[in-house]
């Protein structure tokens, strides 16, 4: 098997990864994020402590959970609280330092102040796609510094988006507080399959802040659907083939959630 | 007093077409399916659904139209199928009559119903399109006896003038089931592992079913209470349903069946025969159009053959799970020390 190639996903989870910190607290829902805080917790940041929106808090999974109640998370935990202890743990995050919890929640739309759309497309009433709702996000968005997932494509990252189920920074500076939302929470970056953005301190607008080794500015520039700036973007390196290995081998050998190409 | 009964008497006895339901369990966890298949053999409709975190359980309900309202935050069963299908196609053909909440918002406010608080006040949602968009409209709710006048409320917290809160109603239940690992026969429970919604649902609810793994005595509940988590007061039946989950995980006994979870992932992608033959044929149109090769599955399991396999064929959970077969259901127990089970 080789190593030293990795696909986008791979790429997205290793970023993932790299943005946890020492000792942090992740949220972490199914999907990639799932991928790249068992990647932290194994390799890149072991000293991180996920839990999940059912209520098991600091995981410590051997095989790769399918979903936030799997018997995957719950086997190796520090506690199983029900739900609504976790929902008051989180409604109590904005209390406390801000870099004791980051939070990661997906999406199919992104507006640029990184409101995100998890409900439907179309009109609510009449949609062209529904999705599942919520589940845990909206709360997720609502007190925790969040890490947005998504896939970058114009019809994603949008002006407007359909439905806002995970608020942003609203409207930009002093819109969260407007809307009755803590103020000194909210999203930190959108890690894509083409690279990082960031939010502007000033403007809370989204900019690009890193690409990948087989992306570049002109890409995001090509597949955002609203305007960015890209003047700030740098390198980041992509992952070794021991990380490589470890996402193939040990944390998603199912192929659960990342595919790997045929050789 | 005990409150054993069969499966059937239980579901006959304490589920009625009408009611405001809540099922306990996680989307694949200790779901409670062998319920689930009573209330579709037994033909009680029309519920008003807090569905909580719902997966196959409620999508089968709601594909055999036995659904009146269904409160929903999140409807799938995770890591097979990204949205439930027959949730999804009901909703997108407009034919389902649903509200939205977040699900922190709907734990708590199954959690106040177990509290008996009149209504909630919460800043989450705030914001959001769950407040903007009311999936029920105002005079569809005042038409609907069983859903509450608003979905919330804009309301100032009267202890912190100028800040807003939400406002959200509080369930009346009229029937919970939950899945556990153990009973006795008076009713009470241990619940293993995370016990989600399930608690809070049996202490509201009027009604309470509980299905269990094991039936064991009044004595031996008795010999840890510190394990027990739902006072037998509360529980109005205990049927004694080995694998009753199924096929849902349960902690300390078995995990998914994964086969099952996929082969209902592929067949509830067709309501029947008939949608079958029309999804085809768009696909196949929608290829052609596009120059692409399209290879059109030949009678493929639908939705109905799968309700018709392994829930209608069936008379009862032992039926059921003789069907499933005890190699199957064995290779699914979990692995002590790893808490998931290894055969795949």
């Amino acid at each position: 098997m080789d190593y030293t190639k990795y696909t986008k996903q791979e790429m997205q989870a290793y970023a993932i990864a790299k943005n946890i910190k020492e000792n942090q607290i992740v949220i972490v829902g199914t999907g990639l994020p799932l991928i790249g805080a068992s990647l932290a917790k194994r390799a890149v940041c072991p000293s991180c402590h996920p839990i999940v929106e059912s209520g098991l808090m600091d995981c410590d999974p051997v095989e790769v959970p399918r979903s936030v109640g799997d018997l995957r998370f719950m086997a190796h935990c520090a506690i199983q609280w029900p739900n609504v202890r976790f929902v008051g743990f989180e409604a109590n995050e904005w209390l406390h330092d801000e870099e004791r919890l980051i939070a990661f929640i997906g999406g199919a739309q992104i507006d640029p102040y990184g409101n995100v759309n998890s409900t439907s497309i179309g009109d609510y009433h009449n949609p062209v796609t529904r999705f599942t709702g919520s589940g845990g996000a909206n709360g997720i968005a609502t007190y925790c510094n969040t890490i947005i997932m998504m896939q970058h494509q114009k019809r994603r990252f949008m002006d407007k988006i359909d439905y806002i189920t995970s608020c942003g920074w609203m409207d930009g500076p002093g819109g969260r507080e407007r809307a009755g939302l803590p103020g000194n929470r909210g999203p930190q970056m959108v890690v894509t399959d083409l690279g990082i953005m960031k939010f502007d301190e000033d403007t809370k607008r989204m900019y690009l802040a890193y690409y990948y080794p087989f992306s570049s500015p002109e890409m995001v520039l090509e597949n955002t659907g609203f305007e960015v700036d890209v003047s700030r973007a740098e390198l980041m390196e992509g992952p070794s083939p021991e990380i490589i290995r470890l996402i193939r081998e040990e944390i998603d050998p199912g192929q659960a959630f990342i595919k790997v190409p045929k050789q | 007093m005990s409150k054993v009964m069969n499966l059937h008497d239980a579901v006959a006895k304490y589920v009625k077409s009408g009611d405001t339901i809540c099922f306990g369990g996680f989307t694949t966890n200790r779901k409670p399916y062998a319920v689930v298949g009573e209330i579709l053999r037994q033909g009680q409709t029309d519920f008003t659904v807090w569905a909580g975190p719902a997966g196959g359980d409620w999508d089968m309900m709601i594909g055999e139209g036995r659904v009146k309202a269904y409160i929903n935050c999140y409807t799938a069963n995770s890591g097979y199928t990204n949205v439930s299908r027959r949730f999804r196609a009901a909703i997108e053909a407009g034919k389902l009559v649903y509200e939205d909440y977040s699900q922190d918002v709907l734990m708590l406010q199954l959690h106040a119903a177990s509290l008996g608080l009149p209504f909630l006040p919460v800043r989450l949602m705030a914001g959001s399109g769950l407040v903007d968009f009311w999936g029920i409209s105002k005079e569809q709710r005042k038409a609907l006896d069983t859903v509450d006048n608003d979905k919330l409320v804009i309301m100032e917290n009267p202890f912190e003038p100028g800040q807003k809160v939400v406002a959200v109603p509080v369930p009346k239940l009229d029937c919970a089931v939950i899945h556990v690992q153990k009973a006795s026969p008076d009713g009470t429970c241990v619940i293993e592992g995370d016990e989600f919604h399930d608690v809070d649902v049996a202490v509201a609810a009027k009604r309470v079913i509980v299905t269990c793994e094991e039936l064991v005595s009044n004595e031996w509940i008795r010999r840890n209470p510190e394990n027990n988590k739902v006072f037998g007061e509360c529980v109005s039946a205990v049927v004694h349903a080995p694998f009753g989950a199924w096929p849902s995980q349960c902690y300390n006994y078995y995990d998914c069946d994964g086969a099952a979870l996929k082969e209902y992932d592929k067949a509830s992608k067709y309501q029947d025969a008939e949608d079958a033959k029309k999804q085809i044929e768009k696909e196949a149109a929608k290829a052609a159009k596009k120059g692409l090769p399209y290879t059109a599955p030949v009678n493929p399991e639908t939705f109905k053959d799968y309700l018709d396999k392994w829930v209608y064929s069936v008379k009862d959970n032992d039926d059921l799970l003789n069907k499933i077969g005890g190699a199957r259901l064995a290779a699914l127990r979990v692995v002590p020390g790893l808490g998931y089970s290894v055969s795949k």
